[in-house]
């Protein structure tokens, strides 16, 4: 009797502890949350802000009115629209380029191991390397070839910059597809192009498309190397950016509402396709 | 066996076609960097800048030596380390613990891991951005919250120690959530009876962070680490919007004085110098990736 009691207090003790925990794991989660994404709501709320509430203090956390203006002077006043069209042009050329000469050495990689370790390790070094170091040897041969400020300028060294990493991306999900299918296509009577079109390719698709993907929002997010090669003509919308700080004051409404579209493609990639980011992100090492 | 002979050869065939198949991927890769590589490394031996009109000169290895005897450059290393060896300990701790946190599943977790990672796909100019106007010393919401702690307006950016302070806060707001994400990968891989072994041998939750869950993270650890590393030595973008390696020069990191050197000075020489000792430093962590990560993972499987 006496034990059976005791027994009841404890499981009800160890019950409240238990909801203890899991209301201070939530509370700590969600403040935890708070912070991370504090600066994202920061950007999005000032893209809406009044030129004055930037410099008001206390700190305006919520506009007293929604201001669409930011958006229609960063766009046509500040050369948002120009940077806009031309970051596009750029990162989907250069997904294309890079997937399209990425795919095929890939897929000889991963499957038949060609080029064998040194070129793995190749790849490799190219991807850990940063990319300043090879911004002044380019910078004299693309002023060489009077190259500076044009577009294949970027579409060329963007392939520097996400080659290496599409490549090794890929090659791991290629070296996902069982082994044998090339040849069972074989002995069927196919062709080896059609083996690969047919057989390997499809299994790849979304692994390829998720590699797409990434390299899209790398190129979008490329500063270093515009900044360099690219003068007036041929601005991306992270130039445009930094170009707007020049002035004596900084129009920091216009900034944000510009900043708030830089980083849509990207937080749409993170909330949609979280399965694949730390595949991505740690370069295939971890699947996820 | 004649059967396997005629696998033996289709396999060689094979492996022919899918060589073909890389060839161009493989020259477009290859003339892309050799070319400028072997530039780079001819321009690291030779006195040669943009500035002025002297022609250059073969210098054996003076540059080598001018770079290792210059205190930018060796502040500029310092910085460097220092948001690897202060960064990186800050982050993993932090990322275990909400790894911790997150990684019982529960309704909507998912969503909430998504939201958590966002920071890691925010174009960098913008990051640089966003906590230059957090951080303001007059306006920013972050004194305005110190304020309430008594803390009086911190000069964030004006400051050598606070400007150092600020680059490791949005690198840390930045690069925990990658971390997290990694760790709970590693969390998930640990097989649910190695936890209830534990809680059969009596082990307290603390005992079972220690003696299980730590040792078997190691390997992600490891991972995480040696990313964390390279990303650090390819900074660049959100220290050059926030800071701009100031006050001074007392944020500049490798990156930023690699640019500096090339673009502010015009000096092509020493801009390739600091460059290839950067691939170098490069080249070794690669090989320990592949030791310590790849070669591992094979192993395994």
């Amino acid at each position: 009797m006496n034990t059976i009691a005791l027994n009841r207090e404890d499981i009800a003790r160890r019950k409240r502890v238990r909801m203890i925990f899991t209301v201070l794991r939530f509370a700590l989660i969600l403040i935890f949350l708070a912070i991370f994404l504090f600066p994202v709501y920061w950007i999005a709320v000032g893209a809406f802000k009044g030129e004055g509430e930037f410099y008001h203090y206390p700190p305006v956390f919520w506009p007293s009115h929604f201001d669409f203006g930011n958006f229609l002077r960063g766009m046509t006043i500040f050369g948002g629209t120009q940077g806009l069209i031309t970051s596009l042009i750029v990162a989907v050329t250069n997904t294309v380029l890079v997937i399209g000469f990425g795919v095929l050495l890939a897929y000889g990689m991963g499957r038949f191991k060609v080029g064998g370790d040194n070129m793995s390790f190749f790849v490799l070094s190219l991807l850990f390397a940063p990319p300043v170091v090879a911004t002044m040897p380019l910078f004299i041969i693309w002023k060489t070839l009077k190259l500076l400020d044009t577009l294949p300028v970027l579409f060329l060294s963007y392939i520097l910059i996400n080659m290496p990493f599409a490549v090794w991306v890929m090659k791991g999900f290629f070296e996902d597809i069982p082994h044998g299918i090339e040849n069972a296509a074989l002995l069927d009577g196919y062709s080896r192009f059609h083996a690969f079109r047919k057989y390997v390719l499809p299994l790849a698709i979304p692994g390829i498309a998720v590699t797409a993907l990434f390299v899209f929002i790398f190129s979008w997010n490329e500063f270093l190397f515009a900044l360099i090669f690219t003068r007036s003509r041929t601005q991306t919308l992270p130039i445009t950016l930094a170009g707007m700080t020049g002035g004596h004051q900084i129009p920091w409404g216009e900034i944000s509402a510009l900043s708030l579209i830089a980083i849509l493609p990207g937080i749409i990639l993170t909330l949609f396709f979280q399965k694949y980011l730390v595949r991505g992100l740690t370069f295939g090492a971890v699947k996820g | 066996m004649a059967g396997s002979a005629g696998l033996i050869t289709l396999e060689t065939s094979q492996k022919r076609f899918a060589r073909l198949m890389a060839l161009p991927g493989m020259i477009v890769l290859i003339l892309l960097v050799v070319g400028p590589l072997v530039y780079m490394f001819a321009n690291s031996f030779m006195l040669k800048t943009l500035a002025t009109p002297l022609p250059p000169r073969f210098a054996w290895f003076k540059n080598y030596g001018d770079l290792f005897t210059d205190g930018r450059f060796w502040n500029a290393f310092l910085n460097s380390m220092i948001i690897m060896v202060v960064g990186i300990p800050v982050q993993s701790v932090l990322a275990l613990i909400i790894a911790l946190l997150l990684n019982k599943k529960f309704p909507g977790s998912k969503i909430v891991v998504a939201l958590f990672l966002i920071p890691v796909m925010i174009t960098p100019v913008v990051a640089g951005f966003e906590w230059k106007i957090i951080l303001d010393n007059r306006f920013g919401p972050l004194n305005f919250v110190l304020s309430f702690f008594g803390v009086a307006p911190l000069a964030w950016l004006a400051k050598p120690a606070l400007a150092m302070a600020s680059i490791l806060i949005m690198d840390t707001w930045q690069w925990t959530p990658f971390v997290t994400i990694v760790l709970l990968a590693g969390l998930a891989a640990i097989p649910k009876q190695v936890y209830e072994a534990s809680s059969v041998d009596g082990s307290t939750a603390r005992e079972t962070l220690w003696r299980v869950t730590m040792p078997l993270l190691r390997p992600m650890f490891t991972l995480v680490v040696l990313l964390r590393i390279i990303f650090i030595f390819k900074i660049f973008d959100p220290v050059q919007i926030l800071t701009g390696g100031g006050p001074g020069i007392s944020t500049e990191t490798l990156g930023l004085l690699t640019y500096i050197i090339g673009f502010k000075n015009f000096n092509v020489g020493m801009s390739a110098t600091i460059a290839v000792v950067q691939l170098i430093i490069i080249t070794v962590i690669a090989k320990l990736f592949i030791t310590l990560v790849m070669n591992r993972r094979e192993g395994k499987q």
